[in-house]
């Protein structure tokens, strides 16, 4: 121990640079945690009276925490996974179009719009009153706007999936088509041909399980991001339940006072189980991981 | 028969990519729009010009986004590259990059609403200055991912050659480091430029309202419901990044690896 | 890492002990006991933030191109305007008062009922300072709409905007008949499914108010200081009556439109067929701009809707008291009220009594020009209901969230 801290203090630069990194990186992270945390437990705040746990309880009994994880698990988990399915498929099925200047353009293009622009372009085009419900009029499928179907606000958060989709499919296209070439998979592939292997063997047990096995951490990683968004699921959630996110700034926000605490309790938590996820994630030695 | 199959596929996602811009910058240029109409009853620049003249202050916006997000990428580049030399090189570098991916991977919404406060008592609360602050440290960190796997032994071996060979400090960063990372630092500084550009949930926190950026001002419109003005908005959120991609898009987005 | 660790609470404990001495010096113009004339004489050339709900275009439009023009060219003010309605506002309050902020981000705010109640709780408004504007003098504080907000004596701590009343509207091409008490509305929802819905947001809460005065069994059903005995009983008829009848709502009330503009929006694609709204529906401004058909009327609830008035308020720690005071001034004119009311900019009713305005403008607002579609506040006045007390609206608030969204 004492020898791997030398280079610390050794050498000023160093260590001014670790200082750096915890002032900048390390303490905002802590200092709003510790905030939220006694905020939660009624010790801070304009109308605090006291240590008490009666947030902590309320929140636990409702249980509007625990549904709103749920809720955001489970449509998070359910947009990577169709974005890395999808994605996967049109990388190797268009592996040498994309090769081509304009295409690859065409891959890049999504990634210039924002979330916020993508929900209200969702909104424009599939609300009852949206472009799509419009041309369905013209074109007699429906007599009035009420018959399109719930595609925004709805209960299945499907505009927020299709937001997602649009969001991240590139993105991890561009890491596939990244990954394909950097780890050789082309190479590899003709050699496992070459070694008489079927073309269903190569894809499932070559060319697939290093794609993933390369790229697992990030895909975990915008688990985590899309479990914490905020501006999509704001503009084309419902009201109940909510994302994470939008559910902390409602109860921040609320009209009643005496309840703004329990919207610090669900902060808390969701930023220990945040935490929780980054150790397992970043904490374990990885080798070659795309991160 | 399959080709054909994948030769009308294409063409379609391409289409389906293009849509989204053509179909925004479209609304901005309508007006009258009303339900079933397929199509709009005015089509013009008004919405433009009514824009860009009145007191909306949308040309503010797009002018102080472009600050705010100009200070934020110059400086948490090149703090992110400066510091992550140490970090990196650190004997405890996994415990340090795990600290790093906290506030980088928390929503940053929860994070501005429990560090309001500081940001109240350092009179950061509201201003330009605080915004800054504020989504640079959301940025900072991102900066100091990416830089992790620049910094390694075959860097370190070219940084010792140079002070065997007698050069100083500055010739190590001048002569080895900078020539050696300016693409990663040019792909560096356009996403974090990207992060400050999209950001909002923080903005609205920090910003208290105040200082409206372009993501504010769209956010504005859409409360409003006012569509023309939102996709108008949009335009301007999303044609920067558009055109920075289309001179060159390798600095655009991050190139892995 | 114990080095890790000692950094670390070395430097929050730094940041915390620096922060803590950075309160700022408080303004020394003694406003209480200064005359108007020398008062104003020092805000040429102040900024003045004034913090409002930014969801209409049409109030946009008045403040950024009527407003902050006129203030800055006759007064020399630079008149700021951010975004942000009560909750916010109360939650800037809150942060600045733990905080120990002298100095606050924001001088002004534009307020109703519920949030006066929660900043006087809180204590974060400045005054009195109504009576003490010019212009005051012809606002007539006798009239209880006026001088009681939300059942709470108003006591010149915040200064009345605009006043209006809640009404109803449909498209009367589609609907001849529109409902106009619970057991007409249950009958209407049950032929029209899908086509009524209620806001989660203050305009919502305002309608479920007058529901709950009918179920009370009158327009008065609601008055004097908050009861919660009433509101136990009366709120469970509500829930029980929205909880019977929300299969028929928008989206088998399965979820509600999270904010009024969202439900016009809603309306004007058809998609709903009885909305409503301040400002006697405000349905003027999305006729004139087409947003609505021109067959949108508004019209009356049979037990009433609620009639109220809207505030200007200072904040206790407000850095430009004085210059605010003079934004207020000049926002009660009858100059800028004149222009607020008329149909083709904000359509919003005035708040100075006419009988006291100078003659000049006695003859300006006999010219104004009347409403085409939305009813005036003189035609809904056998209808009215004045603002329960504000515990009514946050109570209602909480529990539909839990009585009927989460259900």
């Amino acid at each position: 121990m004492k020898i791997l801290e030398r280079p610390l203090l050794k050498n000023k630069t160093s260590a001014t640079g670790i200082l750096l990194f915890i002032v900048l990186g390390v303490l905002p992270f802590a200092a709003a945690f510790i905030y939220a945390l006694l905020y939660s437990f009624g010790l801070v705040g304009v109308i605090s009276s006291g240590f008490t746990t009666e947030f902590w309880v309320s929140v636990i009994k409702t249980g509007s925490f625990f549904k709103s994880l749920g809720y955001s698990a489970a449509i998070a988990g359910i947009a990577v996974f169709l974005s890395v399915v999808i994605a996967l498929w049109l990388t190797l099925k268009f592996k040498s179009a994309l090769e081509n200047k304009f295409i690859l353009m065409m891959v890049y293009m999504p990634l210039a719009i924002p979330g916020l622009a993508t929900a209200f372009f969702i909104i424009q085009l599939l609300a009852k009153g949206g472009f799509l419900s419009r041309i369905s009029y013209a074109s007699r499928l429906i007599n009035e706007s009420n018959e399109f179907p719930d595609l925004v606000n709805d209960n299945l958060a499907l505009g927020i999936i299709l937001a997602f989709l649009t969001m991240i499919i590139p993105f991890f296209m561009l890491l596939f088509l990244n990954v394909y070439k950097n780890e050789r998979i082309e190479d590899l592939r003709i050699l496992a041909y070459s070694l008489g292997a079927t073309s269903r063997q190569v894809r499932n047990k070559v060319v697939l399980p290093i794609l993933l096995k390369k790229t697992r951490v990030l895909i975990a990683l915008y688990f985590i991001f899309l479990l914490g968004s905020y501006e999509v699921p704001l503009i084309l959630g419902q009201e109940s339940p909510q994302m994470i996110s939008v559910l902390v700034i409602q109860e921040l926000k609320q009209y009643d006072l005496d309840k703004i605490p329990e919207g610090y309790v669900v902060a808390v938590m969701y930023t220990i189980i945040v935490a929780i996820a980054a150790v397992f994630l970043f904490l374990p030695r990885k080798r070659e991981q795309y991160v | 028969m399959y080709k054909n199959w994948r030769a009308y596929v294409l063409p379609f996602l391409v289409l389906l990519v293009l849509f989204p811009f053509t179909y925004l910058l479209f609304l901005s240029l309508s007006g009258a729009w009303y339900y079933p109409d397929v199509l709009p009853k005015y089509f013009g620049l008004r919405n433009w010009r009514t824009i860009l003249s009145s007191e909306t202050g949308l040309l503010q916006s797009f002018l102080m986004s472009t600050g705010i997000s100009l200070a934020v990428a110059i400086v948490s580049t090149l703090s992110g590259f400066f510091i992550s030399k140490t970090v990196y090189y650190h004997p405890h570098k996994r415990i340090l990059n795990l600290l790093a991916y906290l506030p980088y991977i928390l929503a940053p919404v929860v994070f501005a609403a429990c560090l309001s406060y500081f940001f109240l008592k350092l009179g950061l609360f509201g201003n330009v200055t605080g915004v800054i602050t504020a989504q640079f440290l959301i940025s900072f960190p991102y900066a100091l991912i990416f830089f992790s796997s620049f910094w390694n032994e075959r860097i370190k071996n070219y940084e010792n050659l140079v002070s065997t060979l007698g050069g100083n400090t500055l010739d190590r960063y001048f002569k080895v480091l900078f020539p050696l990372a300016k693409g990663l630092l040019l792909v560096c500084f356009f996403q974090t430029y990207l992060i400050s550009w999209f950001e909002y949930g923080l903005t609205s926190i920090i910003g208290v309202g105040k200082v409206q950026t372009i993501t504010i001002k769209v956010f504005m419109f859409i409360k409003e419901a006012n569509y023309f003005y939102g996709a108008l908005s949009c335009c301007l959120l999303i044609f920067p990044p558009v055109v920075l991609l289309y001179i060159n898009k390798k600095y655009v987005f991050k190139k892995i690896a | 890492m114990t080095k890790l660790i000692q950094y670390l609470t070395l430097l929050f404990l730094a940041l915390l002990s620096a922060s803590c001495g950075s309160d700022t010096k408080r303004t020394t113009l003694d406003l209480e006991n200064t005359d108007w004339e020398t008062l104003v004489d020092s805000t040429s050339g102040k900024t003045v933030n004034f913090m409002m709900w930014q969801g209409s275009p049409v109030i946009n439009e008045y403040i950024n191109n009527y407003v902050v023009p006129t203030v800055k060219e006759r007064y020399g003010i630079n008149l700021q305007i951010s975004g942000g309605q009560g909750p916010e506002i109360v939650q800037l309050v809150i942060g600045e008062k733990q905080a120990g902020i002298a100095q606050g981000q924001v001088d002004m705010v534009w307020i109703n009922g519920e949030t006066f109640f929660q900043l006087r709780k809180l204590d974060g408004l400045w005054g009195p300072f109504v009576d003490k504007l010019p212009n005051s003098k012809y606002i007539n504080f006798e009239d209880p709409f006026i001088s009681v907000d939300f059942q709470q004596p108003v006591n010149y701590m915040e200064s009345p905007w605009s006043i209006s009343q809640f009404a109803l509207f449909t498209d009367t091409l589609h609907v001849a008949n529109p409902p106009k008490n619970l057991e007409e509305l249950e009958r209407f929802v049950k032929e029209n499914p899908g086509t009524f819905t209620i806001s989660n947001d203050f305009t919502g809460m305002t309608l479920l108010k007058s529901f709950m005065a009918e179920l009370g069994g009158s327009p008065k059903s609601l008055d004097g200081k908050f009861d919660q005995e009433k509101y136990d009983r009366l709120s469970a008829k509500l829930w029980d009556f929205i909880n019977r009848n929300k299969k028929y709502f928008w989206k088998s009330g399965e979820t509600f439109p999270k904010e009024q503009t969202k439900m016009k929006q809603l309306f004007a694609s058809g998609e709903l067929k009885i909305a409503y709204g301040y400002g006697e529906g405000g349905i003027e401004e999305n006729v004139r701009s087409g947003l609505f058909p021109n067959t949108v009327k508004g019209y009356a609830w049979d037990n009433g809707t609620i009639k109220n008035s809207n505030y200007l308020g200072i904040l206790q720690n407000a850095p430009q008291k004085a210059a605010a005071m003079q934004v207020i001034n000049f926002l009660i004119s009858p100059e800028a009220q004149l222009k607020k009311a008329s149909p083709e900019s904000m359509n919003a009713n005035m708040v100075l009594d006419i009988d006291r305005l100078p003659e000049a403008y006695q003859k300006l607002y006999a010219k104004t020009k009347t409403r085409k579609y939305g009813p005036s506040m003189d035609d809904l006045k056998e209808h009215v209901i004045q603002e329960p007390a504000p515990e009514y609206m946050i109570k209602l608030y909480e529990d539909f969230r839990t009585a009927v969204i989460e259900k």
